[in-house]
């Protein structure tokens, strides 16, 4: 009996994917449901702990370095995901044709992202180093600077400055994920908008950007997520400083978690954010879904 | 071929069976997990050791230590191992930074080491925590215990009882250069002894011009800071924290010594008596520049400036952290043993740990850039091959450290109350707002870690 419902096959199908479900179960699932109750108790770095409801929630809204950490992640994220998007599709524009050399255009513009944050964080910190950095020695051979500036020690040029590396580093993947997209266009499509009279820059308006739908959600989504959950930039280039005022809201979950030792205050903090990353995922879910097939 | 189909009622209701199953299980063993793994016997301040460590201790015992000491463990366990034929010492290194989360997370696990040499400003963390086994009566027995770091005892003591013993020193004076001092027309026998002279002095070597700057600090390090700063509060008769670990209060706002510190730091900041770069100076390039024999004077540890090539050590010396009027103090910065509950090796531990405070093994402490945390340590061979340190130990009895549980969330951090109350004191040149802000920050710490 066992054997023929095995093969039949809808449980066949479902025992397939028995090994995922566990593994997602066991991986992602239980730990979240623990995590959220860790949330709800006073767990410190050592020593024991108790449940206390949804105190630590309560306290986050009447947290003012949590609030601001928010604010500041959204500003970030509204800063720099559209820069990242349109020098990314700028690049995939100028590197799409199978021109030669384009090759090395692309390896070149991508290269930022293969190279790292972390390390790309480093190289920032040392170049913006007053006396001692390119960014001073340069500022200062012009005459604009006397080459001491220590820029990031202060709010607006180190955020700037992280900006700056954030949309240098991020903008290679979005051309890679967008040229992908551009490249799977007909150029029959192209041909046709060209004998109804359409100029290049209609033809881009109204043949690629359509068809580029999915790559660019897929794109903006994870310039998004990623904004959302910018720890390495922050942590090595102004360790949220000055004050608090550069910390986003995952370096506060980290000092909270493993400086001040407070693991249910940061899991509260954590579950919030995790909250709005599913939304984030929700949404990139529902422009991802391909309305021609669903219509078919 | 047919489409899969969703799995029929049956299997989907064995599937929400099997989900309720493990979250009913899930949920019944966090709720039951109302104390940690690994934990302690309870009582107040620490964990008591049922018997005494002083058996015939055999076996392995392993030592978790700071990685930035390798070379003095590396020593320690081969001499150890070398003179112990049925207990054998394996020395771990853990990465300063991530020290304490490894180690509460080892706790919970129950995967601790049978001892830890950790820094003694954080010893108050476990302790309060009853993590530590209560070494009273060892302590008490070591013949030489007069001898050890009064400080640094301190910050191992909870309600008058032991849960720690110290391991080494790692204590801040001020450096200067000899050679500066005498270019500058200043006596090189005669460091400065108050905040007025620090700056006095400073301004005569930075008048030399070019490079040479009067003085150097690590302006966004908030940990080097409160080992170079905190002592000139100290040697005010001040203190920045109230009340016994787990109780304490704030006392940043009105603190004299702490506003006279914080002004003088200003003055020689603003005066650009210090070069630019030390704004940024986090701590990873801290003392280069005084071994460069660029810099006058360089408050920091032994281990700041001793790694200079001879000829340029031998323009150097050092003098005690003064007070805003005077007197002095160090910071008893280094290192505290601590046997955590749930050793499986306790005897052993405190094997290991009666070798490494023996006078043999603290006198290879310089060795690690730290010094012995015994005074009688320094004896006249121990002085005529190390005269620096020798003179630095001479400071242990005025040695002070922050006696608290928030060490870490308070001094430890850039975003913190500590850096932010010195960005706006120095280079904000705002010192009323910067105490106000600290004793605000300092507050909210401590209320979040001890509610």
């Amino acid at each position: 009996m066992a054997a023929k419902n095995i093969t039949k096959p809808g449980r066949l199908g479902f025992a397939l994917t028995v090994p995922s479900l566990v593994l997602v179960l066991a991986l992602v699932i239980l730990p979240l449901i623990y995590a959220v109750y860790i949330s709800m108790t006073n767990f410190p770095l050592v020593g024991a702990y108790h449940f206390v409801g949804l105190t630590n929630y309560t306290a986050l809204a009447h947290n003012s370095q949590f609030l601001h950490a928010i604010l500041l992640t959204v500003a970030y994220t509204a800063i720099v995901t559209g820069p990242i998007f349109i020098i990314g599709y700028g690049l995939a524009m100028l590197t799409r044709s199978n021109r030669r050399g384009s090759t090395v255009f692309r390896t070149l513009f991508f290269l930022p992202y293969i190279v790292g944050l972390t390390v790309e964080s480093f190289i920032f910190y040392v170049e913006l180093q007053p006396n001692s950095g390119a960014v001073n020695f340069a500022l200062k051979e012009v005459g604009l600077t006397n080459g001491a500036t220590a820029w990031l020690v202060h709010t607006i040029p180190g955020m700037t400055a992280i900006c700056l590396l954030v949309i240098w580093f991020g903008s290679g993947l979005t051309m890679v994920l967008l040229l992908g997209g551009m490249q799977g266009i007909p150029r029959e499509l192209y041909e046709a908008a060209y004998i109804d009279g359409a100029s290049r820059w209609r033809a881009e308006l109204r043949v690629t950007l359509p068809l580029l739908r999915q790559s660019i959600a897929l794109s903006l989504i994870l310039s998004v997520i990623g904004s959302f959950l910018a720890f390495n930039q922050f942590q090595i280039l102004t360790q949220g400083g000055p004050g608090t005022s550069t910390t986003p809201i995952v370096l506060w979950i980290y000092q909270v978690a493993f400086e001040q030792g407070l693991i249910g205050k940061a899991t509260a903090g954590a579950m919030l954010l995790v909250v709005v990353v599913a939304i984030i995922s929700a949404g990139q879910f529902l422009l991802l879904r391909d309305r021609d097939a669903r219509a078919s | 071929m047919r489409a899969l189909r969703r799995p029929g009622r049956a299997g989907r209701r064995s599937l929400a069976l099997a989900a309720a199953a493990l979250l009913t299980a899930l949920v019944t063993a966090a709720c039951s997990g109302t104390s940690p793994v690994g934990g302690s016997s309870g009582g107040s301040g620490g964990s008591s050791s049922s018997k005494s460590l002083n058996g015939n201790a055999t076996g392995t015992v392993t030592v978790w230590y700071r990685s930035g000491f390798a070379p003095l463990f590396k020593q320690l366990a081969k001499n150890f191992n070398a003179s112990h034929k049925n207990l054998k010492v394996n020395v771990v290194p853990v990465a300063d930074a991530d020290y304490i989360t490894k180690l509460a997370t080892a706790i919970r696990a129950g995967t601790e080491p049978d001892l830890t040499s950790l820094d003694d400003v954080d010893s108050e963390i476990f302790i309060s925590k009853n993590e530590f086994l209560n070494l009273t009566s060892e302590v008490n027995a070591l013949s030489y215990k007069d001898k050890l770091s009064p400080g640094a005892l301190k910050l191992a003591t909870s309600n008058g009882k032991y849960y720690g013993v110290p391991d080494f020193a790692d204590m801040s004076v001020l450096w200067y250069n000899k050679t500066l001092f005498s270019q500058a027309g200043l006596n090189p026998s005669q460091p400065p002894a108050t905040f007025a002279q620090i700056k006095a002095d400073a301004t005569k070597i930075r008048a030399l011009g070019g490079s040479t700057y009067g003085f150097s600090f690590a302006g966004d390090c908030p940990g080097c800071l409160t080992f170079t700063l905190m002592p000139n509060v100290y040697a005010g008769g001040d203190d920045v924290l109230s009340g016994q670990p787990g109780h304490e209060k704030a006392t940043v706002a009105g603190n004299k010594s702490l506003q006279a510190t914080l002004q003088l730091y200003q003055e020689l900041w603003k005066s650009k008596l210090v070069p630019a770069n030390d704004q940024t100076q986090n701590g990873t390039t801290w003392g280069k520049d005084f071994q460069a024999g660029h810099i006058g004077m360089l408050p920091g540890g032994y281990g700041a400036a001793a790694s200079a090539p001879a000829k340029m050590l031998s323009q150097f010396a050092i003098a005690p952290l003064p007070g805003p009027n005077g007197g002095y103090s160090t910071y008893d910065g280094g290192a505290n043993f601590g046997i955590p509950a749930g050793a499986k090796n306790p005897a052993g531990a405190w094997e290991f740990v009666k070798y490494a405070l023996s006078l043999p093994a603290q006198q290879l402490t310089p060795v690690g850039g730290v010094e012995p945390i015994r005074s009688d340590a320094v004896t006249a061979s121990f002085k005529a091959k190390y005269p620096m340190v020798a003179q630095i130990v001479g400071y242990l009895p005025h040695g002070q450290a922050p006696y608290t549980v928030a060490h870490d969330a308070l001094f430890n951090l850039v975003s913190q109350p500590w850096q932010e109350m010195f960005n706006t004191a120095v280079y904000n040149g705002n010192v009323a707002k910067a105490l106000t802000q600290g004793q605000s920050g300092f507050t909210s710490v401590l209320n979040d870690l001890q509610s």
